[in-house]
């Protein structure tokens, strides 16, 4: 019920910190391959990705707070993928999107192909598929915000 | 005497379409040197093909041009089934048309979109992921996956069509037309736009004949030539289309023929979804449990008319059950090499316009 | 199985014109002036004791399609560079990944590995176990190394 008085929450500050830290995520812009297209239609407008407060895709990553590493890291990409992350300012998250950046995917076999972006960077959540739908990356940003908030996702 | 700056465009950059490095050397703004770096995305996929089976290989072309996975089922499929003597019968081949022509659209329209965003444009983006998503449930209801289909297979396809997926396809094709002209007004309309592309990126008939570029940046500088005409696969010979062709060569022309490229694509469809064909859809000589002994041997070269251009792929077989050699005509990268004669002497906010409409997909560069 | 020069049509119905490696140059000429000016593809076939090179040829005017192969055993063929431009980026890849040597080639690189990769990965006797690492220098080139702890 509306009676127009205004409302009180108690809460800490860290708790506030939190909340606004995780309904403001934003996103690096940093499509390596097939992933990288289910990552675009999340932002599009079926999946809108702007409803959980991560819109904005900076292109630089030094204005940006999360990196989804969307498509196969290769060897020679790696470096890279480790430069933009050390660029990246704290408090910063990893997501690994589809299984060539869990573990290989279906290169697993070459000899060009990093089995695993965790073997360059730390990474908060693994959303597996090949590709994820953008539900499931969905869901993963999601289960990022929960641990941001440092809630238990059980 | 001016001083020449070099530059460092990528691997990670807004607008180089995934993971392409720009070495440039600039003179003031102007772009007097340009030379892509490839090879961020190389994950061997022709090595990695020569140790799996001829059916298991489908996979590795789906990632390949990963905007239009169907497309390049289709091309591998063309080699693969003369090598190993498994023909589909006419309903795969109509369904595979049909699959074909949706996934050029579909990956038409990431380009649109992305196009926009190049040139600072967010609306387009929107509105071509929203006719996008409609081809995204086809192919949701036909393989079960929206975007790396593997639905074509050796002999036929994996399923069959049924009503719901002919109702949505008549859906699309219903609404379609409509919504490109829409997405087309919202670009040509544009002072912007025209301005940043008319006139500029210019390529030559003979430059591009030279560095072999194909398919619609070849059309829009004057030279008829589209697989599907010139050498039929599928059952494009029993469909009525229309190659757009265009004598500018910038790039407003090439934007132009992708625009009319998918209404020819949607005629295409509506006419296949009329004349499918009854009967089977599988050749039961590749049924699943005969799948992975299928031996083929000799060499096979097939060309498609993929969404970037001439999709070839060169099959040698040694009588095992996997291929002894696969190798992919990528259209993309001779599309791509032909960015260091037409980047130079530039704007650099040019050079981003050009490369754009070169569509680029990584995944067929470097495989 | 002896290499015969000589036509003969394959499985998918093309012309294939096999030429020994001193006629390359003079056939693809040739055939450069009969209209075929779209180098459509180069390919290296590693068959073990000798390598095939096979180029496919295209002509816009007649839309006729050829294609000419050739072998080498000590993996060096002349480049056609200088006929088509096309050949640039192919012949640096079949070079990176199969190992033939473009003789006149303008710029023989490696195209998609870093220049100090050793061996080439389609040859039939590369050893995928031998497992190399990449890593970035300052200036932003790669160089291959086969220390774990000095690439990813």
């Amino acid at each position: 019920m509306k009676t127009g008085e205004p409302g009180l929450i108690t809460t800490t500050l860290e708790k506030a910190l939190e909340w606004g830290r995780s309904n403001s995520i934003w996103p690096l812009t940093f499509g390596l391959a097939c992933c990288a297209i289910e990552m675009m239609a999340v932002q599009a407008s079926k999946v809108d990705i702007s409803r959980f407060g991560s819109e904005i895709f900076r292109s630089s990553p030094r204005q940006s707070d999360l990196m989804i590493v969307a498509g196969t890291v290769t060897k020679k990409m790696a470096p890279r993928v480790k430069r933009l992350y050390d660029e990246m300012p704290y408090p910063k998250y990893v997501i690994a999107m589809g299984v060539c950046v869990i573990q290989g995917g279906p290169y697993v076999e070459g000899y060009s192909v990093v089995l695993g972006v965790d073997r360059v960077i730390p990474v908060d959540v693994y959303v597996p598929g090949c590709p994820p739908t953008p539900e499931a990356l969905t869901y993963g940003i999601m289960t990022l915000q929960k641990k941001i908030r440092g809630e238990n996702t059980r | 005497m001016s001083e020449w700056v070099e530059l460092n465009m990528g691997p990670q950059h807004p607008s180089t379409h995934g993971v392409l490095r720009l070495k440039i050397k600039v003179e003031g703004e102007i772009v007097r040197e340009v030379e892509p770096v490839i090879g961020y995305l190389h994950r061997n996929a022709e090595k990695l093909c020569e140790n799996t089976f001829f059916c298991d290989n489908l996979l590795y072309f789906d990632r390949m041009d990963y905007v239009g996975a169907p497309g390049m089922e289709v091309g591998y499929l063309e080699a693969a089934e003369k090598l190993l003597g498994v023909p589909p019968p006419e309903r795969a081949i109509w369904i595979r048309t049909i699959m074909a022509e949706l996934s050029r659209i579909a990956s038409h329209l990431v380009w649109l979109g992305a196009y926009g965003l190049d040139l600072g444009m967010l609306t387009p983006f929107f509105y071509a992921f929203d006719l996008r998503e409609k081809i995204m449930t086809i192919f949701v209801e036909a393989s079960g996956s929206r975007l790396l289909t593997n639905y074509c297979s050796i002999g036929g396809v994996y399923q069959d069509f049924n009503e719901k997926i002919v109702q949505e396809i008549e859906d699309f094709i219903n609404i379609a037309p409509s919504k490109i002209e829409e997405l087309n007004s919202l670009f040509v309309k544009n002072d912007i736009f025209i301005s940043r592309t008319k006139g500029i990126g210019y390529m030559s008939k003979e430059v591009a004949i030279d560095y072999g570029v194909t398919g619609p940046m070849l059309r829009a500088s004057g030279v008829e030539y589209d697989v599907r005409k010139a050498e039929p696969y599928l059952a494009y010979s029993k469909v009525n289309f229309e190659i757009p062709v265009s004598s500018k060569g910038d790039n407003l022309a090439r934007f132009l023929v992708r625009i009319e490229e998918m209404r020819q694509s949607v005629k295409i469809i509506s006419q296949a979804i009329k004349k499918l064909p009854d009967g089977p859809f599988f050749n039961p000589k590749a049924k699943k449990s005969m799948m992975i002994r299928m031996r083929g041997e000799g060499e096979v070269y097939a060309r498609t008319e993929a969404s970037k251009g001439e999709f070839g792929v060169y099959i040698v077989g040694d009588g095992g059950v996997k291929p002894y050699r696969v190798r992919v005509r990528s259209p993309s990268l001779k599309n791509l090499s032909v960015l260091r004669e037409i980047g130079k002497n530039v704007m650099i906010a040019d050079l981003v316009a050009i490369s754009g409409t070169t569509d680029l997909v990584f995944g067929e560069i470097d495989r | 199985m002896e290499f015969q020069p000589g036509e003969e049509k394959g499985k998918d119905g093309r012309k294939i014109i096999k030429v020994k490696k001193e006629d390359l140059l003079s056939t693809l000429e040739s055939l450069k002036k009969k209209g075929f000016n779209h180098l459509s593809l180069i390919t290296g076939v590693d068959r073990k004791d000798y390598i095939e090179v096979v180029y496919h040829l295209h002509s816009f005017e007649s839309n006729e399609y050829v294609v000419v192969k050739t072998v080498t055993y000590n993996s060096k063929v002349p480049s056609v560079t200088h006929l088509w431009k096309s050949a640039d980026w192919d012949e640096r890849e079949e070079y990176d990944l199969m190992g033939i040597e473009f003789e006149g080639h303008p710029d023989l690189r490696r195209l998609f590995l870093p220049q100090n990769w050793v061996g080439h990965p389609l040859r039939k006797d590369y050893n995928m176990k031998n497992v190399q690492y990449i890593n970035m220098d300052e200036d932003g080139e790669d160089y291959a190394t086969f220390d774990p702890g000095d690439g990813w």
